[in-house]
C-alpha cells in the first residue's frame, strides 16, 4: 500500500467510525493514532513504527491546544453564559418593542432584533433561542401572534448568535484555517445584520398580508428613550468587541477577557448568585474541554494525513473537475447543508475543514492568488473569509430544520404548548429567507469582505 | 528513490527556506534521484517548536528550528541570540555559526536529541521598526512599548523599554494600534508581517542580535547513509547556503525601495549612541555566562570562541 | 440503611462497589472540572489586568502569552473526563439511536473500548512528550517559564478519562449481561427533545425547573 492509499483508508474508517456514533473528537484520535502506527510501520517495520507512531501522537494534545490563539475560547463561552444572568434580554426586547412595534408584526421584528441585539454578547445560537422564548413568547402570544410565528421567530433569530461577534464557531474557523481571528469576527457583522434584515422583511411582508400579527403602537418618544439606558451594557460590551478586533486595541483574548469581565461585573449588580456562578463557570468548562478535544483530536487525524499526502491529492481532485467552479461551491455548500442536518455544527466544521478548506482555496487559485485572477474574483485571504462566512451560515440554517433543529426543540422545550412540528412550520419563511441571505452573500461577496479589507 | 528523508518545515516556502529546497536538488542530482529529500512546509509533520522532539524519535530525519522558540532545549545554540555580538552580515553569521556547530558542547547539547546541526539559516540583524517619533538616542527608548523577545528583549528593557507578548502575526494591528510602538524583525519579516505599512522608521544600524535557526538532521538516519550519499549531503551544504544568501539579497531589493515608497525614515545612531547601547549588553553576556555554567556547558569558553570568531 | 433498587433487585445484587467507585471518580472529576473553570476565570482577569496594566500604566504583564499559553493545557484537559461522564464530547446518533437494548450496549461498549485504547496510547505518549521536556529540558520563547508542568497536565487528565472509561465498559458489560438493568453511570442517548431539554436547564439552571413544578 501507498501512504496515499492507507490515508484513504483511514478517512474511510474515521467516516464509518462517526456515522456508528463514536465520540468524534476520539474517532477522530484513534485514526489519526492507527494511521501514524500503520504508515511508521510500513516504513520502519512495526517495533520500531509502533514507538515513532506514538511518541508522534503524545505530542500533539498538548502541542495543538497550547496555542494562544485558542485562548479566546474560553471568554467568548464564559461571556455568552454569564449574559443569561445579566439579564439583558428583557431591556434589549423591550426597547426593540418601544422603536419598532408600530411595524406590520412589529412585536416579531422588536424580537429579532433584540436576539440580533443578544447575538452581540453571545456566541450561542440554541441557548438565544432558549433565553428568548421565554422572554419574548408570553407577550407575542398577549399582542395575539399566532403560536408558529412567535416561536419561529425566536428560534431562527436565535442563529444569528453565530455570525455576529463573539463567536466561538468562527474563532475556530479562522483557526483552523489560519486566518486573523479578528477578522473573521468583524466579517460576520455585516451578514448578520443582513440576514436580520431579510427576516424583518420578511415577517413585515407576512404581517402586513395576513394581518394576523398587529403592530403595538401607542409609546411616546419619552418611553422610547427611557428604555435606552438599559441597553447601555450590551452597547458597552459591542463597542469593547468591535473596537478591540476593528481598530486592533486589543488581541482577541484581551477583548473577550474585558468583555466578559464587563458581563460579569452587570450580572453580579444584577445579583448574580455565587451559585449561578459556579454553575457558568461549570458548564464553560465543560464546552470549552469538548472544543478543545475535538481540536486535537482532528488534528492528530490531520498529523497523520499530512504523512500520508491526503489533502494536496483532496486539492488535486477537486481542482481537477470539469465543472464550474461555482457548481462545485455550491455543492460544497449543499454538502454542510445535509451534514448540519446529523451533527452539531462545531463538530461538522472542525472535521472537514482540514481537507475541505485547501480544495477550496485551491479552486479559487490559491491562497496567494489576486483577485483578479481567481475563479470567485476574489483575493486568497479574502475567499477564506468568505468561505468561513458561508459554511457557518449554513450550519445556522440546520438549527431551523429538520429532523434535529435543536432551535426549535429548545423553543417548544421552553414552551411546552407549542409543539414543535409547529415551530418547524414556522420557520418556513425564515428557511426561505435563509436561502436568500446565502444566495445574496454568493452574489455579494462584498457583504462579508468588505469591513475585513477596511482593517487592512 | 532508496532513501527518502521528510523535512520538517514551517510557515510557507520563501528565503528562509531556500538553502533546504537547494539542498534537496543538489542531493537528489548528485545521487541521480537515489537519494531525495522530502520538503513538508506548514507545521504538516510538527509545530515549529516540536521539531527537535520529531527528530529525536525519528519521525523526520530533518528539521529547520530556531534556538529561540525554546531556549532551554538547546541552551548551547543560544550564545549567538545574545545582543551586540557584532556580526556584520550573512556569510559571518554562517561562518560563526558553522563554527559553533562544531563545538563538542554543541555537539552534545544537541546530541541529547539526536540532532546534529546541519547548517545554519543565516538571518539579518532583528532592527526595529516602528510608529511615531524615531528615535535618536538610547534613551528615546524609555518607556517605549516594544515587541523583542530573547536576547534582544532583555537588551531593550537594560534600556528601560517595555518588552511586550505579541505574537508575530498581530504585530501589525498591535503597531497600528498603539499596543506597541515598535518591533524587531529581520527585513523579510518585516515585509512578510506589512510592520513595514505601518511603520515610520526603522533602525538602520542598530544591529542589536539575531536569531539562530539550523537546519538538523537526526543523527542514527545521518549515520545509517551510505557514504556516496553522506558525502553527497555533506557536499550540499556549501551550494545551499551559497544560494540562500544570493535569495536573501533579493529581499533588499524589494526592501530598501519599500523603504523609500513608504517613507521609512532610516534611522543611523551615532558611533556615541551605539557604544551605549553595545555598554548595556555586557551584562547580558555576562549573566548568560553565569547561567550556563552553572548548567553546566562550557559557556565561557563558548562565548570567547564566538566572539574571537567574529573578530578575525 | 435500606435503598430501594430501581431494577427491582434484591440488595446483593446491586454492584455496590461499582456504585462506589463511580461515586469516587465523579468528585475527581468534579474537581479537576472546578480547577479548569478556575483557570478560565483566572486567564480572563490576567488578561483585564494585562490590557488596563498596558492602557493606563504602560506596565504589561511580562510574558503574558507565555503564561496563558502554559496556563491553557488545565482548561483544555482537566475537564475531559467530566466531559466524557456527562456525555459532553460530541457524536452522532442516528444509527445508535436506531437501537435498543443488548445490541445498543454492545456498540456503546465497543465504542467506549475503543476510545479507551486511543486514550491509554495517549496517555503513553504524551507521558513522554512531558518526559522530553522533564529530562532535556523546555521552556517558553519569551520568558522561558519551564513547559513540563503544563505537559504533565495531559497524561494526568487522560489517565482520569481512562479510569471513568473502564467504569463506563464495566457499566454497558453489566447491561450486556442483563439488558433488563438499570443502566447505572454511563450516559444514556437523549431524544433530541431531552438534548433540548438539557440545554434549558443550562441556561436558565435549577430555577427554570422548580418554576415548572408550580
Ligand atoms: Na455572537
Ligand atoms: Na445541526
Amino acid at each position: 500500500m501507498t501512504p496515499f492509499e492507507v490515508g484513504l483508508m483511514m478517512t474511510g474508517v474515521l467516516l464509518l467510525l462517526v456515522i456508528l456514533g463514536v465520540r468524534v473528537a476520539f474517532a477522530a484520535a484513534f485514526t489519526g493514532l492507527v494511521g501514524l502506527i500503520v504508515h511508521f510501520s510500513m516504513q520502519m517495520g512495526f517495533e520500531r513504527g509502533f514507538f515513532v507512531a506514538l511518541k508522534m501522537a503524545g505530542t500533539i494534545p498538548h502541542s495543538k491546544s497550547v496555542t494562544y490563539a485558542l485562548s479566546v475560547l474560553p471568554t467568548f463561552i464564559l461571556i455568552g453564559f454569564l449574559a443569561f444572568y445579566a439579564g439583558f434580554t428583557q431591556q434589549l426586547f423591550e426597547a426593540a418593542k418601544r422603536w419598532l412595534g408600530w411595524l406590520p408584526g412589529g412585536m416579531a421584528v422588536g424580537t429579532v432584533f433584540a436576539t440580533a441585539g443578544f447575538a452581540a454578547v453571545s456566541g450561542a445560537s440554541v441557548a438565544t433561542a432558549a433565553v428568548f422564548a421565554r422572554v419574548a413568547i408570553p407577550e407575542m402570544l398577549q399582542a395575539g401572534y399566532s403560536k408558529r410565528l412567535s416561536a419561529a421567530v425566536v428560534a431562527a433569530g436565535g442563529t444569528l448568535a453565530s455570525l455576529i461577534p463573539p463567536s466561538a464557531i468562527l474563532v475556530i474557523y479562522a483557526i483552523l484555517v489560519e486566518q486573523s481571528v479578528g477578522k473573521l469576527l468583524i466579517a460576520g457583522f455585516l451578514p448578520g445584520v443582513f440576514s436580520a434584515f431579510i427576516y424583518v422583511g420578511i415577517i413585515v411582508g407576512i404581517s402586513a398580508w395576513r394581518g394576523d400579527a398587529p403592530p403595538v403602537r401607542g409609546f411616546s418618544w419619552g418611553q422610547r428613550f427611557e428604555s435606552l439606558p438599559g441597553t447601555l451594557p450590551i452597547i458597552a460590551v459591542v463597542a469593547i468587541i468591535f473596537c478591540a478586533f476593528f481598530f486592533g486595541l486589543a488581541t482577541p483574548t484581551e477583548a473577550g477577557s474585558l468583555g466578559a469581565f464587563v458581563v460579569l461585573m452587570v450580572a453580579i449588580v444584577k445579583g448574580m448568585r455565587l451559585k449561578q456562578l459556579g454553575q457558568a463557570l461549570h458548564e464553560t468548562a465543560k464546552l470549552t474541554v469538548m472544543i478543545f478535544t475535538l481540536i486535537w483530536g482532528v488534528l492528530l487525524y490531520v498529523r497523520f494525513l499530512g504523512f500520508a499526502g491526503l489533502p494536496d491529492a483532496f486539492e488535486e481532485f477537486i481542482v481537477s473537475l470539469e465543472f464550474s467552479p461555482w457548481i462545485v461551491m455550491v455543492c460544497i455548500l449543499l454538502c454542510y447543508a445535509v451534514l448540519g442536518m446529523f451533527m452539531d455544527a462545531i463538530g461538522m466544521l472542525i472535521l472537514t475543514l482540514p481537507v475541505v478548506y485547501p480544495a477550496v482555496m485551491a479552486l479559487n487559485g490559491g491562497e496567494t492568488v489576486s483577485a483578479a485572477d481567481s475563479a470567485f474574483g476574489m483575493s486568497g485571504e479574502a475567499c477564506a473569509i468568505w468561505f468561513g462566512i458561508l459554511v457557518v451560515k449554513m450550519a445556522e440554517l440546520c438549527l431551523i430544520t429538520p429532523p434535529i433543529g435543536l432551535n426549535c426543540f429548545v423553543v417548544s422545550g421552553v414552551r411546552p404548548d407549542i409543539p414543535v412540528q409547529e415551530v418547524f412550520r414556522g420557520c418556513v419563511p425564515f428557511f426561505i429567507a435563509d436561502v436568500l441571505t446565502i444566495a445574496g452573500l454568493l452574489a455579494f461577496p462584498s457583504i462579508i469582505t468588505i469591513l475585513p479589507e477596511l482593517m487592512g | 528513490a532508496d532513501v527518502t528523508w521528510n523535512v520538517s518545515l514551517w510557515g510557507k516556502r520563501r528565503a528562509f527556506t531556500e538553502h533546504v529546497e537547494k539542498l534537496a536538488e543538489e542531493v537528489s542530482a548528485k545521487t541521480d534521484g537515489k537519494f531525495e529529500l522530502n520538503l513538508h512546509y506548514g507545521e504538516a509533520l510538527s509545530k515549529s517548536r516540536e521539531n527537535l522532539d520529531g527528530i529525536s524519535f525519528g519521525a523526520f530525519e530533518m528539521a529547520q528550528i530556531c534556538a529561540s522558540y525554546h531556549p532551554d532545549k538547546n541552551p548551547s545554540l543560544t550564545v549567538l541570540e545574545l545582543p551586540f555580538l557584532g556580526v556584520e552580515d550573512l556569510s559571518e553569521e554562517t561562518k560563526v555559526s558553522m563554527k559553533l556547530y562544531e563545538h563538542p558542547a554543541v555537539k552534545e547539547d544537541l546530541g541529547r536529541w539526536n540532532a546534529m546541526a546541519l547548517m545554519p539559516s543565516p538571518m539579518p540583524q532583528y532592527n526595529f521598526a516602528g510608529k511615531g517619533e524615531a528615535p535618536e538616542a538610547i534613551s528615546d527608548f524609555e518607556g517605549m512599548r516594544v515587541r523583542a523577545l530573547g536576547g534582544i528583549g532583555q537588551l531593550m528593557e537594560a534600556v528601560g523599554a517595555v518588552p511586550t507578548s505579541v505574537t508575530a502575526s498581530e504585530t501589525y494591528q498591535a503597531i497600528d494600534s498603539g499596543t506597541v510602538r515598535a518591533a524587531s524583525f529581520a527585513p523579510h519579516a518585516h515585509l512578510s508581517f506589512k510592520v513595514v505599512e505601518v511603520a515610520d522608521w526603522w533602525t538602520k544600524n542598530l544591529n542589536p542580535g539575531t536569531v539562530q535557526c539550523p537546519v538538523v538532521v537526526n543523527i542514527d538516519a545521518y549515520e545509517a547513509l551510505p557514504d556516496d550519499f553522506k558525502a553527497a549531503l555533506d557536499s550540499s551544504v556549501q551550494p545551499a547556503l551559497a544560494h540562500y544568501m544570493a535569495t536573501y539579497d533579493k529581499v533588499y531589493e524589494k526592501w530598501w525601495p519599500e523603504l523609500e515608497k513608504r517613507d521609512v525614515t532610516q534611522v543611523e545612531f551615532s558611533e556615541q549612541e551605539l557604544a551605549a547601547f553595545s555598554e548595556k549588553a555586557g551584562p547580558i553576556h555576562k549573566a548568560w555566562v553565569e547561567e550556563q555554567s552553572a548548567n553546566g556547558l562550557p559557556a565561557q569558553e563558548i562565548l570567547d570562541m564566538v566572539k574571537s570568531t567574529i573578530a578575525e | 440503611m435500606n435503598i430501594t433498587d430501581p431494577g427491582g433487585r434484591s440488595d446483593p445484587e446491586r454492584p455496590v462497589a461499582y456504585i462506589r467507585f463511580d461515586g469516587w471518580l465523579g468528585h475527581v472529576e468534579n474537581a479537576f472540572n472546578l480547577v479548569a473553570a478556575f483557570a478560565i476565570l483566572s486567564l480572563m482577569l490576567l488578561a483585564v489586568v494585562q490590557v488596563v496594566g498596558r492602557l493606563a500604566f504602560n506596565m504589561p504583564v511580562p510574558g503574558f502569552i507565555d503564561i496563558t499559553e502554559q496556563a491553557m493545557a488545565i482548561f483544555a484537559f482537566a475537564g475531559v473526563a467530566y466531559c466524557q461522564r456527562v456525555g459532553g464530547h460530541i457524536r452522532m446518533e442516528i444509527v445508535l439511536g436506531t437501537l435498543r437494548g443488548r445490541t445498543l450496549y454492545i456498540c456503546e461498549l465497543l465504542g467506549v473500548i475503543l476510545i479507551a485504547f486511543t486514550v491509554a496510547l495517549l496517555i503513553w505518549g504524551s507521558w513522554y512528550h512531558f518526559d522530553r521536556s522533564w529530562t532535556i529540558g523546555d521552556s517558553t520563547m519569551d520568558i522561558r517559564l519551564p513547559t513540563w508542568p503544563s505537559k504533565l497536565v495531559v497524561p494526568v487528565a487522560l489517565g482520569v478519562l481512562l479510569l471513568r472509561l473502564v467504569l463506563q465498559a464495566y457499566g454497558y458489560a453489566r447491561l450486556i449481561a442483563d439488558p433488563a438493568r438499570e443502566p447505572l453511570a454511563v450516559p444514556v442517548i437523549e431524544k433530541v427533545e431531552e438534548v433540548a431539554k438539557h440545554e434549558i436547564e443550562e441556561v436558565f439552571g435549577d430555577e427554570h425547573i422548580a418554576g415548572d413544578d408550580k
